[in-house]
């Protein structure tokens, strides 16, 4: 009988060269560094150029029946397009959303944290944390990493015991309570539409018309958010998905190509 | 709490215009030189002073961690330390000797004379344990009990000062070990406020001790005596 | 620009602070508030970056509430403005809390009183003081509020000077 013992070579490949002297002591692994006298910076540079989520536009809002929140799904590293397809929108617990804006990793990262420390107050205090306790939470986690290069500009959006509850939370370890943020380079667009559309008695079908066309109209104009507008709805039971609709569709939806009426034909030309 | 038991006595007695303060000093040898013209009062801050019992090598940690502690809310807030803080602070200091392994507890009690804005003028006692307790009346030392008793009997409230000085002598001169009361044996300090309101930490020179025992009537004229 | 201003008067003392929460050119918020219940005859006003501002104020509103609980008694409004200024100036050399800090209190002995803290720990007890826009050239609030309207007159005695001057020289 044969063993195969093929599974134990190694597949690493051997560095350096193989000859007599070096053989069994193989070099370790390197690559080059880059050709720079300033590697800190450097390597802030790079970072900064593979920071995806950047550009973004996120909203939320409260109105009458609970809270409204949406985003895009564009992931950006400096021009490129990395991704169209980002959850910006980050399920904290069944009652409580984050928005990301910022560094992608570094919200990912702190969300599930919070969500984690969440669900511990949840068994430790055999209730649901506030929207108000778990920001600020967050807050003072972000607080304490301030001004170490954190990037995170989020709302917690959520239905307590209280009712609805939103908060803005970013890296510089800010925390407002409000009723109508939004984060991100298309924000300013996303404010515009907001603010001239809203209403506190607004029904849940109309709010998340609203926060569609918000985040439809920054995508339109900032180069840096687009892709999907998602938006969801959180209610005394819990948020729910409302809708996720591709921007370039929604354009022809709010702006339906119209067949413009052909003052000619272009007809044969005859008798060539 | 044998080391107190022992020690020269010390009583203090609230009055209604100031804190008084009587140590008995134990002379226990006629060589021994009394270089410091106190051995039992000591200032603590501006408006805190306070009189020992116990074994001098502890309370002079003490004391200097008091006056630490002092400065320090000074340091932090400006303004003096409220009396009660300041002994709290510490009889948290004896506790904690109390508590952790291999340490000896100091074998030191305290009476604190002082005077704070909240609670005007202050007497508090404190034991080696870190007890400590505000009072009228307090005596701590050789025979404190039977001191405590007497002061008990004759301490009515709104004593003046005067009275109190008063007081404190008979009381000291009965319960002392020692058959007459003079002046190398003892020391007598008074916090009280001055006119303008400062608050003035005062001791009694010998000589004015000496007046002031036969005008209390507890020793005969310091020219009989010699 | 943020605006806190306050000032102390017969036997009260005010403290006033805008409600913007403001990033850059994004107006996130028009209904913060930057005043702060210390205790019950204390108010503290801050402004400056909005996270530390809340962290540095609660920090001292949680110590002067410690204090109060520990010792039963209340820290006067000096006692209170110098601790704070303490904390203020041992953070400044490690992580420094870009605050301004105004704070109004009204104390049995003193009367009301007003204390001026900038984000370098300096401290000044003041009857009036501004931050932000206020102060900056166009002194607006500093106008508004110097009721017997020193600035002013001061510049107005020296125009005069100057035209009365020649004749006589």
């Amino acid at each position: 009988m044969k063993l195969d013992l093929s599974g134990l070579e190694s597949t690493v490949p051997h560095f350096g060269t193989s000859d007599g002297l070096s053989h069994g002591f193989p070099t370790a692994p390197s690559f080059d560094l880059p050709i720079t006298g300033d590697f800190d910076g450097f390597q802030k540079e790079a970072i900064q150029m593979v920071k995806p989520a950047k550009g973004t536009t996120t909203l939320a809002f409260i109105f009458k029946e609970g809270v409204m929140v949406a985003a895009d799904s564009r992931a950006s590293m400096g021009g490129y397009i990395s991704s169209q397809s980002v959850k910006k929108i980050i399920e904290i617990n069944p009652h409580m959303l984050g928005t990301m804006a910022g560094g992608a990793a570094d919200c990912q990262f702190w969300h599930r944290n919070l969500g984690i420390k969440c669900r511990l107050h949840e068994l430790a205090n055999k209730r649901r944390i506030s929207v108000t306790g778990a920001s600020k939470l967050l807050a003072n986690i972000l607080y304490s990493y301030r001004g170490m290069g954190l990037s995170v500009g989020t709302m917690i959006a959520g239905w307590d015991e209280t009712g609805p509850g939103l908060y803005y939370v970013d890296s510089e370890g800010g925390r407002l309570k409000g009723t109508r943020f939004s984060v991100g380079s298309g924000s300013p667009y996303a404010y515009g539409v907001l603010d001239s559309g809203y209403r506190f008695d607004m029904s849940v079908e109309e709010a998340a018309e609203l926060a569609r066309r918000a985040i439809y109209h920054a995508t339109f104009r900032d180069g840096a958010s687009g892709g999907v507008a998602s938006v969801y709805h959180v209610g005394p039971t819990g948020w729910t998905k409302m809708s996720g609709d591709d921007v370039g569709e929604l354009h022809y939806k709010y702006y339906p190509v119209t067949p413009s009426t052909v003052e000619q034909e272009m007809g044969e030309v005859s008798g060539a | 709490m044998e080391a107190i038991g022992n020690a020269g006595s010390a009583i203090g007695i609230l009055a209604k215009d100031g804190v008084v303060l009587v140590g008995e000093k134990k002379v226990t040898s006629k060589l021994l030189q009394t270089s410091t013209s106190t051995e039992k009062m000591y200032k603590i801050d501006d408006h805190v002073a306070c009189a020992v019992a116990g074994i001098m090598s502890d309370a002079n940690i003490l004391i200097n961690t008091a006056r630490v502690q002092a400065q320090r809310y000074t340091f932090a807030y400006q303004e003096p330390m409220p009396v009660e803080q300041l002994v709290q602070s510490l009889c948290d200091t004896k506790q904690g000797y109390t508590q952790f392994g291999g340490l000896r507890p100091f074998g030191v009690s305290f009476l604190f004379a002082g005077w704070d804005k909240n609670y005007r003028f202050q007497l508090y006692m404190s034991d080696p344990s870190g007890n400590y307790g505000g009072w009228k009346a307090a005596a701590i030392g050789a025979n404190n009990q039977a001191a405590q008793s007497m002061l008990k009997q004759d301490y009515k409230d709104d004593i003046t000062r005067e009275e109190a000085v008063k007081l404190v002598l008979k009381v000291l001169s009965k319960t002392m070990d020692s058959t007459s009361l003079t002046s190398e044996k003892l020391e007598l300090a008074e916090v009280f406020l001055l006119p303008s309101g400062k608050v003035k930490y005062q001791i009694c020179s010998p000589e004015s001790l000496s007046k002031l025992l036969v005008k209390v009537g507890v020793t005969q004229p310091a020219t009989e005596t010699a | 620009m943020e605006c806190v201003f306050g000032l102390v008067g017969n036997g009260f003392s005010i403290l006033v602070a805008d409600t913007s929460a403001v990033h850059s050119i994004l107006v996130h918020k028009s209904n913060e508030d930057k005043i702060m219940v210390l205790d019950s005859h204390k108010l503290i006003a801050a402004s400056g970056e909005s996270g530390d501002r809340v962290q540095f104020t609660e920090f001292i509103q949680k110590n002067v509430s410690l204090y109060q609980f520990r010792n039963g008694i209340p820290l006067t409004t000096a006692a209170a403005a110098n601790f704070t200024r303490g904390e203020l100036a041992t953070a400044l050399r490690k992580s420094p809390y870009m605050v301004n800090i105004l704070m109004a209190g009204f104390d049995k002995e003193t009367g009301p009183s007003l204390y001026y803290l900038d984000y370098i720990a300096t401290l000044h007890k003041v009857d009036k003081a501004a931050f932000g826009l206020v102060v900056a050239p166009p002194n607006f609030v500093i106008k508004i509020v110097d009721k017997d309207g020193a600035r002013e007159h001061a510049w107005r005695e020296t125009v005069k000077h100057e035209t009365t001057a020649p004749p006589s020289a």
